[in-house]
């Protein structure tokens, strides 16, 4: 395992009478791709939020790099240099492929939008990543799911920084938009990426990560790499809740 | 009949001398030569306080308006025999009133039997101030000879004014009054005016209460909203005329907002304060029916009650007896008026003071005539 | 697709609304002499320049996704505030920049409330518009405050370039706007607080810069709105702009922004307004009763809407 780039000890969260998120503890190797797998309910997207900066955390402590901290701010953590693909997106269907790649960091000349510059830096940026999207003025409420997730995976890549956060990146996709969108995460870890990938796709987590952490009823289990570990004794640990809660 | 003749006939002169005063009194035009026709009418001859034989329907409305018609005849002049083609506009406040929608009616009736152009146009709804305006502006450019406006306020239709001044429109104010002060200020003038008066309302209700009390008493009187045009004029011209008065003494004066409630308790309060209490004067006729309540409930029929406008519900309160007389005045005739001022207006004749309609005073004597009194 | 075929494609509702606009002034310069003369547009002209301003302001509001029913009121105040200001004796200035102020700083509390309770505009609109109009009617018990200095007169009603002051000011409303709406982050960012309010938080905007911001200026149009109306009928009143918001709204959907924001049009705004009051004039030069009015105004809104949403149906099916 490389240089840490990102290491998460001890989080909790607490909704009310849920206790979302008891001791998640991990460590993220840059250039690395490192999966977070468990079912429904287990903590994965609580604990995405808390490190996109959305939510923040009970306890624990978060260290990107350098710095260390206990919770984040969505700005903080865009400082940070973490960028995020939500699962929903957070696209603006709305907008046009250029404005929701640029949204909230536009390129301006002086006061005013640089719409040119924008759509050429769009355009060199779908093109970098294969993503295809023949009209670039179109509203995306009208893309498919793989082109919207290229978008999404777009803007994220448009922040400096170089750890990305994906919050189940082929959920709602078909099988074909599903192996595009994985080449495409694996193409951005030889560039130097690292990335941080929710899922509950055991086999697309399987062909895709470095290391694999199982999240079970809020708890990090077990974080090994890829190859010390097979599809069957994953999928015992996450289902072996009901009884592990039986004991507890 | 002789007598209900002579009865109206001296009503009339009573209030067309009211309204002579009056106009002396508000009129801001420089010169006030409205003559003082019914100066010779003694001021004693008060109205009879009662009639023996009720005349035809008919006849009696006929009377009234061949009266109304005499005293208009009076200030306006008569029609001209022959006159030119000419296009009236006429702005009033709102059709979503039905006193207004019912304006418009008599308007076109009017128009139509003078045989002259006549559209009759209105803001979206009452109290739209500002799209009351927009038309009138509009209709400045437009090719009428004259315009007839009714404002929602003092103020709104000012511009317009102006406008149709500066286009050589000829303007007349019907009804609610434009604040001639502002309208000078902005350079601007009225061709005419035709309203009614407000303190003729009061004093003429005033005259007919001391007829009927030919040994005195106390009397008090209901008045509407402070500041209110018409409240505060009814109020001063009743108030006049009742101070003035031998052995009438008025103890109140009562602001109750045109609100029914307000006046039902402060007739219960001025029946225990004065129990000796003779007449109440109500600036509306809503109030005056609340009075009328107040009165049952304590069992009481000997006190006086009047109001003003001349509703349906006073028509059957006064019809029943329960309620003395209401102010009324001819929306029908109110229209005709001002429609031959505007042909007179483009005859090329001039209006130097303000006209002011008369009045009809509906008593227990006479309501039963009126069928047919618009 | 063509690019002229796209420009035109995109903005269908305003060239619509344009179409039936010169077919309007077609037929009513066949049926009028009066209609088709220079007076009469300017006419037209001067009656919607508040209209324009109070809509300019709305469709920024409902671009965000919300709604201002409180602009009425706030138009009123504001104008109030100012005449009661001249009234004690303050310079012409100072009382519209009261007013401006005062009308901004409501705007800005609406959408301050808005964005801290994140209850629905409607309701807080709602609200606030009869808190304001309660004020209005508090501080005047009523009673118009009219005779209003000349020089007030002046800034909202006097002459310029042959028209009233009111039309300049509202073209240069729609010319500030533009760039601002269009060309800069703002519009940008008011838009998406419409389209999808989660996306421009997460991408570290402060919406509520944004939410508060599209609120105060719809505030402070509000109150150029009233100092022209109330300039024009030299009167301050507590019932000034009543309704008005609606006319505003309606003119906003009408010209092709949708309720449900996320995008805006400028330019179907301006030529609903102007649709709008050519329905009027048109009315009053016809002598066509003003009850006819209100019916022609619903069913041309409600042709409007239906063009617009099974164009937008059309195209996600085809």
């Amino acid at each position: 395992m490389g240089e840490t780039i990102l290491s998460v000890k001890g989080i909790a969260k607490r909704f009310g009478h849920i206790q979302a998120l008891r001791d998640a503890t991990l460590e993220v190797a840059r250039g690395s791709i490192t999966a977070l797998v468990g079912d429904n309910g287990s903590g994965k997207s609580t604990l995405i939020q808390i490190l996109s900066g959305n939510l923040l955390p009970d306890r624990g402590e978060i260290q990107v790099g350098e710095a260390c901290c206990h919770g984040l701010t969505i700005r903080r953590a865009m400082a940070l240099g973490i960028r995020t693909v939500y699962q929903d997106l957070a696209l603006d269907d709305c907008k046009t492929s250029v404005e929701n790649i640029f949204l909230g960091s536009e390129l301006t000349r002086g006061p005013f939008l640089d719409r040119r510059a924008m759509a050429r830096e769009a355009r060199r940026l779908l093109e970098e990543i294969h993503v295809e999207i023949p009209d670039l003025t179109e509203p995306v409420g009208r893309l498919s799911g793989g082109q919207r997730q290229g978008l999404a995976i777009a803007r994220a890549l448009r922040r400096p920084g170089e750890l990305l956060l994906l919050d189940e990146p082929t959920a709602a996709m078909g099988i074909q938009e599903s192996h595009s969108t994985l080449r495409l995460l694996a193409g951005l870890r030889d560039r130097g990426m690292t990335l941080l990938i929710i899922s509950h796709n055991l086999h697309q987590v399987f062909a895709l990560a470095d290391y694999i952490y199982v999240l079970r009823a809020g708890r990090v289990l077990t974080g090994t790499a890829t190859g010390d570990t097979t599809v069957d004794a994953l999928q015992e640990q996450i289902l072996r809740r009901e009884r592990e809660e039986d004991r507890l | 009949m002789k007598r209900t003749c002579a009865l109206l006939l001296a009503l009339a002169m009573v209030l067309s001398l009211a309204a002579c005063g009056g106009t002396t009194a508000d009129t801001t035009a420089p010169v006030s030569d409205t003559p003082a026709p019914q100066s010779e009418a003694p001021a004693t001859e008060t109205p009879a306080p009662e009639t023996e034989e009720p005349a035809g329907m008919s006849e009696t409305v006929q009377q009234l308006y061949a009266e109304f018609d005499a005293a208009m005849e009076e200030q306006i002049g008569p029609m001209p025999e022959n006159y030119g083609d000419v296009k009236v506009g006429a702005v009033i406040i709102s059709l979503t009133n039905a006193f207004w929608a019912n304006m418009k009616d008599y308007y076109e009736a009017a128009a139509a039997e003078y045989g002259i152009d006549l559209d009759v146009q209105t803001g979206t709804t009452e109290g739209d101030t500002a799209s009351q305006l927009d038309v009138l502006m509009t209709m400045a450019d437009m090719d009428y000879d004259v315009i007839i406006v009714s404002p929602i306020d003092g103020t709104n239709l000012i511009p317009g004014i102006v406008k149709c001044n500066e286009n050589g429109i000829k303007v007349i104010n019907l009804g609610p009054g434009v604040d001639e002060e502002a309208l000078a200020d902005a350079g601007g003038y009225l061709d005419a005016k035709i309203t009614v008066q407000f303190e003729e309302q009061g004093e003429t209700v005033a005259n007919d209460m001391i007829a009927r009390l030919p040994e005195g008493g106390q009397v008090a009187i209901l008045a509407g909203l402070a500041g209110a045009g018409q409240s505060e004029g009814r109020t001063a011209g009743a108030q006049a005329v009742l101070e003035a008065a031998e052995g009438i003494e008025l103890v109140a004066v009562q602001n109750c907002d045109w609100d029914a409630t307000l006046a039902y308790d402060a007739t219960k309060d001025l029946l225990t304060e004065y129990p000796e209490l003779k007449g109440i004067f109500c600036c509306n006729d809503t109030m005056a029916l609340a009075a009328v309540e107040a009165l049952a409930s304590e069992g009481r029929n000997d006190v006086l009650v009047y109001g003003v406008d001349f509703t349906d519900d006073a028509r059957a309160a006064i019809e029943a007896g329960t309620m003395t007389g209401s102010m009324s005045y001819s929306s029908e005739r109110y229209t005709k008026a001002a429609l031959q001022m505007a042909i007179m207006l483009n005859e090329g004749e001039t209006f130097e003071s303000n006209v002011y309609l008369p009045l009809t005073l509906v008593t227990v004597d006479n309501v039963n005539d009126l069928e047919g009194w618009r | 697709m063509s690019p002229l075929r796209k420009w035109c494609a995109r903005r269908s509702v305003p060239l619509l609304l344009l179409a039936v606009c010169l077919g309007l002034m077609a037929f009513l310069s066949v049926r009028t002499q009066s209609f088709f003369s220079l007076k009469n547009v300017v006419n037209i002209l001067e009656a919607n320049s508040y209209r324009l301003i109070l809509a300019c302001g709305m469709m920024c509001v409902i671009a965000s996704g919300a709604i201002d029913l409180s602009a009425g009121s706030i138009l009123s105040f504001s104008a109030i505030g100012a005449a009661m200001a001249m009234r004690a004796g303050a310079p012409v200035w100072l009382a519209i920049l009261l007013a401006l102020a005062l009308g901004t700083a409501m705007g800005a509390v609406n959408g301050l409330i808005i964005h801290l309770t994140r209850i629905n505009a409607l309701i807080i609109t709602l609200g606030t518009s009869f808190l304001y109009r309660g004020m209005s009617l508090i501080a005047t018990r009523g009673i118009p405050i009219t005779k209003l200095p000349q020089g007030f007169r002046d800034f909202g009603f006097g002459d310029v370039f042959g028209m009233e002051s009111g039309v300049t000011m509202s073209f240069l409303v729609v010319l500030v706007l533009i760039p601002f709406f269009y060309h800069m982050r703002w519009g940008a960012y008011v838009t998406a607080l419409g389209g999808n309010p989660e996306a421009l938080k997460r991408s570290g905007v402060s919406t509520g810069r944004y939410r508060i911001s599209v609120f105060a200026l719809m505030g402070a149009l509000a109150a150029l709105a009233g100092i022209i109306i109330t300039a024009r009928l030299n009167s301050a009143e507590a019932n000034a702009g009543l309704d008005m918001e609606m006319d505003a709204i309606c003119a906003v959907i009408m010209g092709g922004t949708a309720l449900r924001g996320g995008s805006g049009s400028l330019l179907g705004t301006v030529i609903a307004v102007f649709l709008l009051g050519l329905i009027r004039n048109g009315l009053t030069i016809l002598s066509v009763s003003s009850y006819y009015q209100q019916f022609i105004t619903g069913a041309l809104l409600l042709c409007a809407v239906a063009a617009a949403e099974l164009r937008e149906r059309g195209r996600r099916t085809g």
